[in-house]
């Protein structure tokens, strides 16, 4: 029921929001003024937590991939993230909070669809994370490649985009497989671990997620093609050109650090002795990337100096610094196999 | 009514009772033996899941995985965030005492000595005034913590009290004013009332939330945390209003009348007569709408408040303790349980002490 309810009432907030389609829409260069003169920037969090994008660590403050990227936005306007004010909000709530002004920015693992990038008002950054629909098996099965599971079974969410997913994958490389499904998710992943079904199949942070509370992590592995991919991005409201440009190039510096290798440790190093002029640019040592975004000079500094570079991002929260110790797979720079694509400083 | 002695109804031993009313035919002792197996039974497992197989200690959690019964090591680690949502860890004592202070205001409000608009009133600004200081911050070198850090308990028990607070007072409007004799106003009141009781409470939070920043100016906005609290506030009162006259219209008219001849003004026969009457005729209906409003409260998580069912689902919801949700959700629920069953415990008691006098 409540997953009814809450995108009708969403939709009809969008709805109500367009009615006064002057507020809900921004001028250019409007969200960084509106930013700077409030001294802080509202970044979505989430009622409860979704790991490991937004989580609550055990001192009650606010962590995770999302988050992270939160705070980088906030050093990049402010040089600090003493200035980022996390705002829960739910799911059904991230858009219409966003044009009402509640938000500046929603970083929450959210899809980039046409619906939402046409109908709601809505603009997106290029996307920070791939989410790769991926099954979960044993590592006993010895293999992880999709024909290990012929004559298999999978549990699945019932009714959910990933069952049909699943259901389309395996029928299409001619793999019979049994489908059990059950209504929530709990129920799911308790039968997986309960050894009802042979695999489970699920979003991949999420299935990282799982995996961490079996008996034996190690005892489990993802299979090795996924079954779809989602691109994630920031929104942001549209006709905020300047904004988007600020959100971008704030994922792009941190990309662009990782594969010139300028981490947190060693980001003065290479201020102090620049490899070449793109790091040049990108540290501020001359200048250029801070006054076409009306931000200062060394914010890509800061950002790398504070918060990290992407592949730190990753490993802390999601990768091998974390609990959760995903792969990085498809979210590793296309020259380590992945598809982020750093764009160009020029 | 008059005080006719009746004699007490014949006292059945309680051995007697049992035998008669479990054990009277032998399909009788079968069905009361195989439940009170099944009872204990389940009570055995019960116990030993939360108490004789748990294991305890943060430090312990490693066991959790072999350990047949609960983890409580998760509501160890993690009780912090459950109580105090995302307030800052170093200022939890502030949390703690304006949490102490506004159920020590609740429950000073139920004691019959204070009954009187004027201590009511001194009461509860004294309470929510320390409560905001403590949480808010701001003065006598107090950190300021805006509301959107709030959460856990104490954030519940503020949305509760505050809508309270503002819903008695405006039921009672309301409930006066539906019954009122001037057609206008009746009418209105009764358009006011019903077009509030026709909405779902999540449409009024999320439109309270969400839609009312692009209908209200700037400076009429005020935080999302009070916008909402406004809008609970009124459902409250919709329903609470019909609670009350559903009181009032129990009393004869003839007393109103009698209260007019002997030269009472309307204050007076409001305040002497109809509502003492009015709270004591429905005071079940009434509590009852408090209970339904506490437990209400959680539904906030839903517009973005980290109120106590939001702070547990992000106490659990970490890689380390994905896996002890139950054990939270029990948490929680003794939490409310604990509330709930004192709020109904003292309508029990109010109902036996206004009996007083009543026949």
């Amino acid at each position: 029921m409540k997953k009814q309810i809450l995108p009708t009432l969403a939709a009809s907030a969008i709805a109500a929001v367009s009615l006064f389609a002057s507020t809900g829409h921004a001028a250019n260069g409007d969200t960084l003024k509106a930013v700077q003169d409030r001294g802080s920037l509202l970044c979505s969090g989430h009622n409860g937590s979704f790991p490991p994008f937004v989580q609550v660590t055990d001192d009650n403050k606010w962590s995770g991939y999302d988050i992270d990227y939160c705070r980088a936005l906030s050093v990049a306007v402010f040089g600090s993230d003493e200035s980022l004010k996390i705002v829960p909000i739910s799911w059904a709530q991230r858009f219409p909070s966003l044009q009402s002004g509640d938000i500046d920015v929603v970083i929450k693992a959210t899809g980039w669809t046409m619906g939402r990038d046409t109908e709601l008002g809505i603009q997106f950054s290029v996307p920070y994370f791939v989410g790769a629909t991926n099954v979960m098996m044993p590592k006993e099965l010895g293999s992880t490649a999709p024909e290990t599971l012929d004559g298999g079974s999978l549990c699945a969410n019932a009714g959910t985009s990933t069952e049909r997913l699943a259901a389309n994958f395996f029928k299409s490389r001619g793999i019979e497989i049994e489908m059990i499904t059950f209504e929530k998710s709990e129920e799911t992943r308790e039968a997986y671990f309960a050894g009802r079904c042979d695999s489970l199949v699920g979003w991949g942070p999420n299935l990282a997620v799982t995996r961490q509370s079996a008996e034996n992590p190690d005892d489990h592995a993802m299979m090795d093609v996924a079954l779809a991919l989602e691109p994630e991005s920031a929104a942001m409201r549209q006709g905020d050109d300047n904004w988007v440009d600020i959100v971008n190039w704030m994922f792009a510096a941190t990309w662009i650090a990782e594969s010139h290798g300028i981490n947190s440790s060693n980001v003065d190093e290479h201020k102090a002795n620049p490899a070449d002029s793109t790091v040049e640019k990108l540290l501020g040592v001359t200048p250029g990337i801070g006054e076409r975004l009306g931000l200062s000079d060394d914010w890509a500094y800061n950002v790398i100096k504070q918060v990290g570079n992407s592949a730190e991002i990753f490993d802390r929260n999601i990768g091998a610094g974390s609990v959760y110790g995903l792969d990085r797979g498809l979210n590793a720079l296309w020259s380590d196999g992945g598809v982020i694509v750093p764009m160009i400083l020029d | 009514m008059s005080e006719t002695a009746y004699p007490a109804p014949p006292q059945t031993p309680f051995a007697t009772s049992v035998r008669k009313s479990l054990f009277s035919s032998p399909l009788d002792c079968l069905v009361t033996v195989v439940c009170a197996v099944l009872l204990c039974l389940l009570l055995y497992h019960l116990v030993d899941w939360a108490f004789l197989s748990s294991i305890w200690t943060e430090e312990d959690e490693p066991l959790c995985k072999e350990a047949s019964g609960a983890c409580w090591s998760v509501i160890d680690a993690r009780h912090r965030i459950i109580f105090f949502g995302l307030f800052p860890f170093e200022e939890h004592w502030r949390s703690t005492v304006a949490c102490i202070v506004m159920i020590a205001t609740i429950v000073a409000s139920c004691v019959p000595w204070f009954w009187s608009g004027l201590k009511l009133s001194v009461l509860w600004i004294t309470g929510f005034a320390i409560f905001y200081l403590l949480m808010h911050g701001g003065l006598f070198g107090l950190s300021v913590i805006t509301p959107e850090r709030w959460g856990g308990l104490a954030l519940t028990i503020f949305i509760f009290a505050a809508v309270s607070l503002i819903g008695m007072p405006l039921s009672i409007v309301l409930a006066l004013g539906r019954r009122s004799r001037l057609p206008v106003i009746a009418r209105l009141v009764g358009l006011f009332i019903d077009f509030f009781r026709s909405l779902p409470l999540l449409t009024i939070l999320f439109t309270a939330a969400v839609i009312t920043p692009f209908l209200l100016p700037g400076w009429l906005q005020g935080d999302k945390l009070y916008r909402v609290i406004v809008g609970f506030a009124i459902f409250f009162a919709a329903y609470q209003a019909e609670n009350i006259r559903a009181g009032l219209q129990a009393i004869p008219a003839g007393q109103d009348e009698a209260g007019k001849t002997l030269g009472l003004n309307y204050m007076q026969r409001v305040t002497r007569i109809q509502l003492p009457q009015a709270f004591r005729n429905s005071l079940p209906a009434i509590v009852n709408q408090f209970v339904i409003t506490f437990k209400e409260t959680s539904i906030v998580t839903i517009v973005g408040f980290f109120e106590i069912l939001a702070s547990g689902s992000a106490a659990f919801g970490t890689g380390k303790w994905t896996h002890h949700y139950i054990e939270v959700y029990v948490f929680i629920g003794l939490i409310y349980f604990i509330f709930v069953f004192s709020l109904s415990r003292y309508g029990a008691y109010l109902e036996k002490k206004l009996r007083v006098g009543h026949g």
